[in-house]
Protein backbone atom coordinates (compact mmCIF):
# COMPACT_ATOMS: atom_id res chain seq x y z
CA UNK A 1 0.00 0.00 0.00
CA UNK A 2 2.65 2.60 1.04
CA UNK A 3 4.90 1.40 -1.98
CA UNK A 4 1.46 2.79 -4.22
CA UNK A 5 0.89 6.04 -2.12
CA UNK A 6 5.14 7.01 -2.95
CA UNK A 7 4.26 6.12 -6.39
CA UNK A 8 1.37 8.02 -7.24
CA UNK A 9 2.90 11.22 -5.66
CA UNK A 10 5.76 11.14 -7.66
CA UNK A 11 3.90 10.12 -10.73
CA UNK A 12 1.82 13.46 -9.50
CA UNK A 13 4.68 15.51 -8.92
CA UNK A 14 6.34 15.43 -12.05
CA UNK A 15 3.01 15.52 -13.90
CA UNK A 16 2.23 19.01 -12.71
CA UNK A 17 5.84 20.90 -12.75
CA UNK A 18 7.76 18.58 -15.15
CA UNK A 19 9.38 21.96 -16.71
CA UNK A 20 9.76 23.81 -13.53
CA UNK A 21 11.59 20.13 -11.89
CA UNK A 22 13.59 19.45 -15.39
CA UNK A 23 16.74 20.85 -13.28
CA UNK A 24 16.11 18.63 -10.25
CA UNK A 25 15.97 15.62 -12.46
CA UNK A 26 20.24 14.30 -13.12
CA UNK A 27 20.99 16.48 -9.95
CA UNK A 28 23.41 13.38 -8.64
CA UNK A 29 24.69 12.72 -12.36
CA UNK A 30 26.06 16.85 -12.24
CA UNK A 31 27.28 16.31 -8.89
CA UNK A 32 29.26 13.65 -9.79
CA UNK A 33 30.70 15.00 -13.31
CA UNK A 34 31.63 18.70 -11.05
CA UNK A 35 33.20 16.54 -8.22
CA UNK A 36 35.22 14.76 -11.42
CA UNK A 37 36.09 18.33 -13.49
CA UNK A 38 37.66 19.48 -9.78
CA UNK A 39 39.49 16.70 -9.10
CA UNK A 40 41.06 16.44 -12.64
CA UNK A 41 42.07 20.14 -12.34
CA UNK A 42 43.21 19.35 -8.83
CA UNK A 43 41.32 22.22 -7.63
CA UNK A 44 42.81 24.68 -4.99
CA UNK A 45 46.65 23.33 -4.86
CA UNK A 46 47.08 26.89 -2.51
CA UNK A 47 44.72 25.65 -0.27
CA UNK A 48 46.18 22.20 0.24
CA UNK A 49 49.69 23.38 0.45
CA UNK A 50 49.18 26.51 2.63
CA UNK A 51 45.55 26.15 4.22
CA UNK A 52 46.69 22.79 5.68
CA UNK A 53 49.28 24.33 7.47
CA UNK A 54 47.63 26.93 9.52
CA UNK A 55 45.66 23.83 10.93
CA UNK A 56 48.27 22.01 11.86
CA UNK A 57 49.74 24.94 13.51
CA UNK A 58 46.76 25.09 15.67
CA UNK A 59 45.93 21.48 16.60
CA UNK A 60 49.56 21.96 17.70
CA UNK A 61 48.79 24.48 20.53
CA UNK A 62 45.66 22.45 21.31
CA UNK A 63 47.25 19.10 22.02
CA UNK A 64 50.03 21.46 24.21
CA UNK A 65 46.95 22.36 26.68
CA UNK A 66 46.94 20.47 29.87
CA UNK A 67 43.96 18.86 32.03
CA UNK A 68 43.41 19.96 35.27
CA UNK A 69 47.16 20.77 35.06
CA UNK A 70 48.47 17.21 35.70
CA UNK A 71 47.31 14.81 32.93
CA UNK A 72 47.85 15.48 28.94
CA UNK A 73 45.43 14.13 26.75
CA UNK A 74 47.51 12.10 24.38
CA UNK A 75 45.58 11.25 21.09
CA UNK A 76 47.62 10.81 17.56
CA UNK A 77 46.08 13.74 16.03
CA UNK A 78 45.38 13.52 12.39
CA UNK A 79 46.82 11.84 9.72
CA UNK A 80 49.87 13.58 10.09
CA UNK A 81 51.34 12.12 12.71
CA UNK A 82 51.65 8.58 10.97
CA UNK A 83 53.86 10.38 8.57
CA UNK A 84 55.83 12.61 11.55
CA UNK A 85 57.90 9.49 11.41
CA UNK A 86 57.75 7.76 8.24
CA UNK A 87 60.91 8.18 5.68
CA UNK A 88 62.44 11.63 4.79
CA UNK A 89 62.95 11.02 0.93
CA UNK A 90 62.65 13.53 -1.93
CA UNK A 91 61.85 10.46 -4.09
CA UNK A 92 58.37 10.89 -5.98
CA UNK A 93 57.49 6.98 -6.48
CA UNK A 94 54.75 6.74 -9.05
CA UNK A 95 51.48 5.68 -7.55
CA UNK A 96 49.43 3.79 -10.62
CA UNK A 97 51.74 3.11 -13.05
CA UNK A 98 50.91 3.56 -16.43
CA UNK A 99 50.77 0.51 -19.23
CA UNK A 100 53.89 1.73 -21.42
CA UNK A 101 53.05 -1.14 -23.70
CA UNK A 102 49.54 -0.01 -24.70
CA UNK A 103 49.81 2.10 -27.81
CA UNK A 104 47.14 4.76 -26.39
CA UNK A 105 49.06 5.06 -23.54
CA UNK A 106 52.45 5.69 -25.92
CA UNK A 107 50.76 8.28 -27.72
CA UNK A 108 49.85 10.57 -24.30
CA UNK A 109 53.86 11.35 -24.36
CA UNK A 110 54.15 11.64 -27.72
CA UNK A 111 54.65 15.06 -28.75
CA UNK A 112 57.41 15.24 -25.49
CA UNK A 113 59.85 14.61 -27.61
CA UNK A 114 61.54 16.42 -30.97
CA UNK A 115 59.69 13.38 -33.22
CA UNK A 116 56.54 14.46 -31.73
CA UNK A 117 54.13 17.26 -33.67
CA UNK A 118 55.35 21.02 -32.68
CA UNK A 119 53.20 23.83 -32.67
CA UNK A 120 52.54 26.13 -35.65
CA UNK A 121 55.62 28.86 -33.83
CA UNK A 122 57.99 27.01 -34.00
CA UNK B 1 70.55 36.17 20.96
CA UNK B 2 68.08 34.07 19.54
CA UNK B 3 64.84 33.85 21.96
CA UNK B 4 63.07 30.94 22.16
CA UNK B 5 60.04 32.55 20.21
CA UNK B 6 62.28 33.00 17.11
CA UNK B 7 62.60 29.46 17.15
CA UNK B 8 60.12 27.17 15.16
CA UNK B 9 59.28 23.96 16.63
CA UNK B 10 58.17 20.53 15.15
CA UNK B 11 57.45 17.03 15.20
CA UNK B 12 58.84 14.12 14.00
CA UNK B 13 62.30 12.74 12.50
CA UNK B 14 60.19 13.00 8.41
CA UNK B 15 61.82 16.21 6.69
CA UNK B 16 64.64 16.52 9.51
CA UNK B 17 67.05 17.50 6.19
CA UNK B 18 65.11 20.79 5.51
CA UNK B 19 64.02 21.56 8.62
CA UNK B 20 68.25 21.92 9.38
CA UNK B 21 68.80 23.16 6.15
CA UNK B 22 66.51 25.55 6.09
CA UNK B 23 67.12 26.48 9.71
CA UNK B 24 70.63 27.15 8.39
CA UNK B 25 69.97 29.72 5.77
CA UNK B 26 67.54 31.97 7.30
CA UNK B 27 69.58 31.60 10.97
CA UNK B 28 66.28 30.58 12.60
CA UNK B 29 66.87 28.03 15.52
CA UNK B 30 64.73 24.91 15.28
CA UNK B 31 63.59 22.01 17.42
CA UNK B 32 62.55 19.04 16.58
CA UNK B 33 60.67 17.18 19.20
CA UNK B 34 59.32 13.46 19.27
CA UNK B 35 61.62 11.88 17.29
CA UNK B 36 60.45 8.33 16.49
CA UNK B 37 59.40 8.80 19.95
CA UNK B 38 56.63 6.00 20.31
CA UNK B 39 59.48 3.79 18.14
CA UNK B 40 60.71 0.66 19.79
CA UNK B 41 64.21 1.67 18.47
CA UNK B 42 63.25 5.75 19.66
CA UNK B 43 65.19 8.52 18.51
CA UNK B 44 67.75 9.88 15.70
CA UNK B 45 69.37 6.84 13.53
CA UNK B 46 72.87 6.75 12.78
CA UNK B 47 72.52 8.47 9.18
CA UNK B 48 70.82 11.39 10.80
CA UNK B 49 73.26 11.96 13.24
CA UNK B 50 75.99 11.57 10.67
CA UNK B 51 74.02 14.66 8.49
CA UNK B 52 73.77 16.55 11.38
CA UNK B 53 77.75 16.04 12.15
CA UNK B 54 77.96 17.06 8.42
CA UNK B 55 76.31 19.88 8.78
CA UNK B 56 78.38 20.89 12.01
CA UNK B 57 81.48 20.30 9.97
CA UNK B 58 80.71 22.93 7.19
CA UNK B 59 79.26 25.33 9.31
CA UNK B 60 81.07 27.48 11.97
CA UNK B 61 79.56 28.18 15.51
CA UNK B 62 76.30 25.91 15.38
CA UNK B 63 74.75 24.46 18.92
CA UNK B 64 73.58 21.01 18.73
CA UNK B 65 71.56 19.91 21.72
CA UNK B 66 70.57 16.32 21.73
CA UNK B 67 68.47 14.95 24.57
CA UNK B 68 69.55 11.65 26.09
CA UNK B 69 67.03 9.74 24.02
CA UNK B 70 67.69 11.62 20.88
CA UNK B 71 63.93 12.38 20.85
CA UNK B 72 64.86 16.12 20.90
CA UNK B 73 66.57 17.80 18.66
CA UNK B 74 67.57 21.91 19.03
CA UNK B 75 69.50 23.38 16.39
CA UNK B 76 71.08 26.42 16.28
CA UNK B 77 72.54 27.46 13.19
CA UNK B 78 75.79 29.01 12.94
CA UNK B 79 77.26 30.34 9.71
CA UNK B 80 77.85 28.64 6.65
CA UNK B 81 81.92 28.38 6.13
CA UNK B 82 82.55 25.90 3.62
CA UNK B 83 86.19 25.50 2.71
CA UNK B 84 87.69 21.78 2.52
CA UNK B 85 85.83 18.82 4.13
CA UNK B 86 85.79 15.11 4.05
CA UNK B 87 83.14 13.32 5.49
CA UNK B 88 82.38 9.65 5.78
CA UNK B 89 78.25 9.17 5.51
CA UNK B 90 76.53 6.80 7.33
CA UNK B 91 75.82 3.24 4.64
CA UNK B 92 72.24 3.29 5.97
CA UNK B 93 71.16 5.96 3.33
CA UNK B 94 73.37 6.69 0.40
CA UNK B 95 75.42 9.58 -0.54
CA UNK B 96 72.67 11.44 -2.37
CA UNK B 97 70.74 11.78 1.02
CA UNK B 98 73.54 14.18 2.03
CA UNK B 99 74.17 15.82 -0.97
CA UNK B 100 70.80 16.61 -1.97
CA UNK B 101 71.07 19.10 1.13
CA UNK B 102 74.68 20.37 0.48
CA UNK B 103 73.54 21.40 -2.97
CA UNK B 104 71.55 24.10 -1.39
CA UNK B 105 73.73 25.39 1.05
CA UNK B 106 76.73 25.24 -0.80
CA UNK B 107 76.15 28.62 -3.00
CA UNK B 108 76.13 30.64 0.54
CA UNK B 109 79.40 29.17 1.82
CA UNK B 110 81.77 31.74 2.71
CA UNK B 111 84.71 29.39 1.41
CA UNK B 112 84.08 27.61 -1.96
CA UNK B 113 83.08 23.87 -0.72
CA UNK B 114 85.13 21.01 -1.51
CA UNK B 115 84.09 17.90 0.00
CA UNK B 116 85.03 14.64 -0.55
CA UNK B 117 82.20 12.04 0.87
CA UNK B 118 82.30 8.14 1.66
CA UNK B 119 80.03 5.40 1.90
CA UNK B 120 77.00 4.09 -0.74
CA UNK B 121 76.51 6.02 -3.84
CA UNK B 122 73.80 4.20 -5.43
CA UNK B 123 70.63 2.72 -3.38
CA UNK B 124 67.43 2.07 -3.96
CA UNK B 125 65.87 5.15 -1.87
CA UNK B 126 67.70 8.47 -2.34
CA UNK B 127 68.57 9.73 -5.69
CA UNK B 128 72.27 8.77 -6.68
CA UNK B 129 74.61 10.92 -7.16
CA UNK B 130 75.28 10.19 -11.14
CA UNK B 131 71.30 11.28 -11.40
CA UNK B 132 72.50 14.42 -9.10
CA UNK B 133 75.11 14.96 -11.10
CA UNK B 134 72.68 15.12 -14.35
CA UNK B 135 70.03 16.85 -13.30
CA UNK B 136 70.86 19.50 -10.14
CA UNK B 137 73.62 20.66 -11.62
CA UNK B 138 72.37 22.24 -15.03
CA UNK B 139 69.42 23.17 -12.49
CA UNK B 140 72.20 24.95 -10.29
CA UNK B 141 73.74 26.71 -13.50
CA UNK B 142 70.14 28.05 -14.71
CA UNK B 143 70.59 30.16 -11.15
CA UNK B 144 73.99 31.44 -12.23
CA UNK B 145 75.96 29.05 -10.68
CA UNK B 146 78.67 27.99 -12.66
CA UNK B 147 82.39 27.64 -13.07
CA UNK B 148 85.32 24.93 -13.48
CA UNK B 149 85.24 24.85 -10.30
CA UNK B 150 81.32 22.98 -10.13
CA UNK B 151 81.77 19.61 -10.81
CA UNK B 152 80.62 16.30 -8.77
CA UNK B 153 82.88 13.19 -9.67
CA UNK B 154 82.25 9.33 -8.43
CA UNK B 155 85.59 8.33 -7.36
CA UNK B 156 84.91 5.12 -6.58
CA UNK B 157 81.56 3.25 -6.39
CA UNK B 158 80.01 1.76 -3.44
CA UNK B 159 76.44 -0.19 -3.31
CA UNK B 160 74.76 -1.43 -0.12
CA UNK B 161 75.10 -2.83 2.36
CA UNK B 162 78.77 -2.60 2.36
CA UNK B 163 79.42 0.71 0.69
CA UNK B 164 83.06 1.75 0.41
CA UNK B 165 81.78 4.92 -2.51
CA UNK B 166 83.60 8.26 -2.38
CA UNK B 167 82.54 11.45 -4.74
CA UNK B 168 84.14 14.74 -4.63
CA UNK B 169 82.09 17.66 -4.57
CA UNK B 170 83.05 21.35 -5.30
CA UNK B 171 80.58 24.55 -5.76
CA UNK B 172 81.73 28.24 -6.35
CA UNK B 173 80.31 30.65 -3.78
CA UNK B 174 77.62 33.14 -5.27
CA UNK B 175 76.98 36.68 -3.85
CA UNK B 176 73.48 36.77 -5.25
CA UNK B 177 71.55 34.21 -7.74
CA UNK B 178 69.93 34.87 -10.93
CA UNK B 179 65.99 34.92 -10.86
CA UNK B 180 64.75 32.08 -13.80
CA UNK B 181 61.34 31.92 -15.73
CA UNK B 182 61.69 28.39 -16.67
CA UNK B 183 58.02 27.94 -18.17
CA UNK B 184 58.91 26.16 -21.32
CA UNK B 185 60.45 22.51 -21.19
CA UNK B 186 61.07 22.47 -24.81
CA UNK B 187 60.72 19.03 -26.29
CA UNK B 188 62.95 15.64 -25.83
CA UNK B 189 65.88 15.32 -28.23
CA UNK B 190 68.26 12.77 -26.62
CA UNK B 191 68.08 10.35 -23.56
CA UNK B 192 71.06 9.25 -22.11
CA UNK B 193 71.92 6.81 -18.97
CA UNK B 194 74.28 5.40 -17.38
CA UNK B 195 74.59 1.36 -16.24
CA UNK B 196 77.30 0.31 -13.80
CA UNK B 197 77.81 -2.64 -12.30
CA UNK B 198 80.45 -3.37 -9.82
CA UNK B 199 81.45 -6.96 -8.50
CA UNK B 200 79.20 -8.52 -10.92
CA UNK B 201 79.88 -9.66 -14.48
CA UNK B 202 80.27 -6.83 -16.59
CA UNK B 203 77.91 -8.21 -19.10
CA UNK B 204 75.37 -7.34 -16.92
CA UNK B 205 75.67 -3.55 -17.95
CA UNK B 206 75.24 -4.42 -21.41
CA UNK B 207 72.01 -6.43 -20.70
CA UNK B 208 70.35 -3.72 -19.68
CA UNK B 209 71.36 -0.91 -21.75
CA UNK B 210 70.25 -3.81 -24.21
CA UNK B 211 66.66 -4.44 -22.61
CA UNK B 212 65.98 -0.20 -21.95
CA UNK B 213 67.11 0.13 -25.60
CA UNK B 214 64.06 -1.81 -26.21
CA UNK B 215 61.56 0.21 -24.98
CA UNK B 216 62.98 3.83 -25.52
CA UNK B 217 63.83 3.42 -28.94
CA UNK B 218 59.95 3.45 -29.62
CA UNK B 219 60.34 7.03 -28.86
CA UNK B 220 63.44 8.65 -29.95
CA UNK B 221 66.50 7.11 -31.90
CA UNK B 222 69.21 9.62 -30.08
CA UNK B 223 70.15 7.00 -27.09
CA UNK B 224 73.05 6.58 -25.76
CA UNK B 225 73.68 4.82 -22.20
CA UNK B 226 77.18 4.88 -20.94
CA UNK B 227 78.18 1.25 -19.48
CA UNK B 228 80.62 1.37 -16.28
CA UNK B 229 81.83 -1.02 -14.95
CA UNK B 230 84.39 0.04 -11.77
CA UNK B 231 87.26 -2.70 -11.09
CA UNK B 232 88.91 -3.42 -7.61
CA UNK B 233 89.37 -0.67 -4.76
CA UNK B 234 87.33 1.13 -6.77
CA UNK B 235 83.77 -0.93 -6.76
CA UNK B 236 83.58 -0.45 -3.13
CA UNK B 237 82.37 -3.33 -0.35
CA UNK B 238 79.21 -5.06 -2.13
CA UNK B 239 78.47 -6.29 -5.61
CA UNK B 240 75.19 -4.43 -7.46
CA UNK B 241 74.34 -2.73 -10.88
CA UNK B 242 71.75 -0.50 -11.95
CA UNK B 243 70.50 2.26 -14.20
CA UNK B 244 70.14 5.83 -14.40
CA UNK B 245 68.57 7.67 -17.04
CA UNK B 246 68.25 11.47 -17.89
CA UNK B 247 65.96 12.56 -21.17
CA UNK B 248 67.14 16.42 -22.20
CA UNK B 249 65.13 19.01 -23.73
CA UNK B 250 66.22 21.56 -26.37
CA UNK B 251 65.57 23.75 -23.71
CA UNK B 252 67.66 22.37 -20.90
CA UNK B 253 65.68 20.34 -18.94
CA UNK B 254 66.77 17.11 -17.48
CA UNK B 255 64.45 14.41 -16.63
CA UNK B 256 65.73 11.26 -14.98
CA UNK B 257 64.75 7.98 -13.71
CA UNK B 258 66.96 5.38 -11.83
CA UNK B 259 66.95 1.84 -10.61
CA UNK B 260 69.05 -0.34 -9.07
CA UNK B 261 69.59 -3.70 -7.47
CA UNK B 262 68.27 -5.30 -4.09
CA UNK B 263 70.91 -5.01 -1.45
CA UNK B 264 73.51 -8.25 -0.96
CA UNK B 265 71.73 -10.25 1.29
CA UNK B 266 67.87 -8.66 0.48
CA UNK B 267 65.16 -9.51 -1.44
CA UNK B 268 64.97 -11.94 -4.14
CA UNK B 269 67.92 -11.28 -7.27
CA UNK B 270 66.98 -9.35 -9.79
CA UNK B 271 67.19 -9.94 -13.71
CA UNK B 272 69.59 -6.66 -15.29
CA UNK B 273 66.93 -7.36 -18.23
CA UNK B 274 64.01 -6.55 -15.87
CA UNK B 275 65.54 -3.49 -14.28
CA UNK B 276 66.61 -1.78 -17.65
CA UNK B 277 62.48 -2.41 -18.78
CA UNK B 278 61.21 -0.78 -15.61
CA UNK B 279 63.51 2.19 -15.00
CA UNK B 280 62.89 2.57 -19.12
CA UNK B 281 59.15 2.80 -17.97
CA UNK B 282 59.88 4.93 -15.02
CA UNK B 283 61.75 7.76 -17.18
CA UNK B 284 58.06 7.45 -19.71
CA UNK B 285 55.98 8.45 -16.12
CA UNK B 286 58.59 11.01 -15.68
CA UNK B 287 58.23 12.64 -18.95
CA UNK B 288 54.39 12.01 -18.29
CA UNK B 289 54.49 14.05 -15.56
CA UNK B 290 57.26 16.94 -16.84
CA UNK B 291 57.41 20.30 -16.23
CA UNK B 292 61.02 21.73 -16.13
CA UNK B 293 62.20 20.38 -13.25
CA UNK B 294 62.44 16.69 -11.97
CA UNK B 295 60.39 15.52 -9.56
CA UNK B 296 63.12 14.79 -7.19
CA UNK B 297 64.70 18.11 -7.66
CA UNK B 298 61.35 20.33 -7.88
CA UNK B 299 62.33 21.30 -3.62
CA UNK B 300 65.87 22.41 -4.97
CA UNK B 301 64.49 24.83 -7.75
CA UNK B 302 61.85 26.33 -5.20
CA UNK B 303 64.43 26.99 -2.67
CA UNK B 304 66.21 28.93 -5.35
CA UNK B 305 63.78 31.13 -6.37
CA UNK B 306 63.13 31.64 -2.75
CA UNK B 307 66.52 32.64 -2.30
CA UNK B 308 66.76 34.93 -5.27
CA UNK B 309 67.21 38.89 -5.86
CA UNK B 310 63.62 40.95 -5.53
CA UNK B 311 62.81 39.65 -8.92
CA UNK B 312 59.66 37.76 -10.12
CA UNK B 313 61.11 33.95 -10.90
CA UNK B 314 58.83 31.56 -12.57
CA UNK B 315 58.99 27.69 -13.25
CA UNK B 316 56.49 24.71 -14.18
CA UNK B 317 56.76 21.51 -12.73
CA UNK B 318 54.52 18.47 -12.81
CA UNK B 319 52.32 17.21 -10.06
CA UNK B 320 54.21 18.35 -6.81
CA UNK B 321 55.75 15.44 -4.86
CA UNK B 322 54.41 15.17 -1.00
CA UNK B 323 58.39 16.20 -0.23
CA UNK B 324 57.90 19.50 -2.05
CA UNK B 325 54.52 19.99 -0.62
CA UNK B 326 55.96 20.07 2.83
CA UNK B 327 58.97 22.12 1.87
CA UNK B 328 56.79 24.95 0.28
CA UNK B 329 55.07 24.71 3.87
CA UNK B 330 58.82 25.19 5.68
CA UNK B 331 59.32 28.10 3.15
CA UNK B 332 56.50 30.11 4.66
CA UNK B 333 57.50 29.43 7.96
CA UNK B 334 61.02 30.27 7.56
CA UNK B 335 61.01 32.86 4.69
CA UNK B 336 57.38 33.79 4.81
CA UNK B 337 57.56 33.28 0.73
CA UNK B 338 54.18 31.71 -0.28
CA UNK B 339 54.08 30.80 -3.77
CA UNK B 340 51.34 31.32 -6.40
CA UNK B 341 49.99 28.07 -7.89
CA UNK B 342 48.66 28.05 -10.92
CA UNK B 343 47.37 25.11 -12.72
CA UNK B 344 47.68 24.21 -15.90
CA UNK B 345 45.44 21.61 -17.80
CA UNK B 346 47.24 19.87 -20.64
CA UNK B 347 44.50 20.19 -22.91
CA UNK B 348 44.45 18.34 -26.89
CA UNK B 349 48.58 18.25 -26.81
CA UNK B 350 50.14 14.76 -26.46
CA UNK B 351 52.43 16.24 -23.52
CA UNK B 352 51.46 13.89 -20.42
CA UNK B 353 49.61 14.81 -17.80
CA UNK B 354 48.48 18.51 -16.26
CA UNK B 355 51.53 20.87 -14.97
CA UNK B 356 51.55 23.19 -12.64
CA UNK B 357 52.60 26.37 -12.84
CA UNK B 358 54.86 27.97 -9.69
CA UNK B 359 55.26 32.03 -9.40
CA UNK B 360 57.28 33.93 -6.49
CA UNK B 361 58.90 37.23 -5.97
CA UNK B 362 62.58 36.64 -4.02
CA UNK B 363 63.24 37.40 -0.73
CA UNK B 364 66.43 39.32 -1.94
CA UNK B 365 68.80 36.73 0.44
CA UNK B 366 72.70 38.03 -0.22
CA UNK B 367 75.26 35.26 0.72
CA UNK B 368 77.02 37.99 3.22
CA UNK B 369 79.29 35.53 4.17
CA UNK B 370 80.61 35.41 1.21
CA UNK B 371 84.47 37.22 1.06
CA UNK B 372 84.93 39.91 -0.54
CA UNK B 373 88.68 39.70 -3.28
Amino acid sequence: LREDGDLTEAGSCTLETSGALRWKEDLSRKAAEAFLRQQQTTPNLRKLIYGAVAEDDEKEDDAAEELGGLFRVSRPSRECRHKADSVDCSRFPVETPHDWDLEEVMDSIRDCFVTGKWEDDK
Amino acid sequence: MATPAHSLSYAGSNFLRQRLVLSTLSGRPVKIRKIRARDDDPGLRDFEASFIRLLDKVTNGSRIEINQTGTTLYYQPGLLYGGSVEHDCSVLRSIGYYLESLLCLAPFMKHPLRIVLRGVTNDQVDPSVDVLKATALPLLKQFGIDGESFELKVLRRGMPPGGGGEVFFSCPVRKVLKPIQLTDPGKIKRIRGMAYSVRVSPQMANRIVDSARSILNKFIPDIYIYTDHMKGVNSGKSPGFGLSLVAETTNGTFLSAELASNPQGQGTAMLPEDLGRNCAKLLLEEIYRGGCVDSTNQSLALLLMTLGQQDVSKVLLGPLSPYTIEFLRHLKSFFQIMFKIETKPCGEELKGGDKVLMTCVGTGFSNLSKTLK
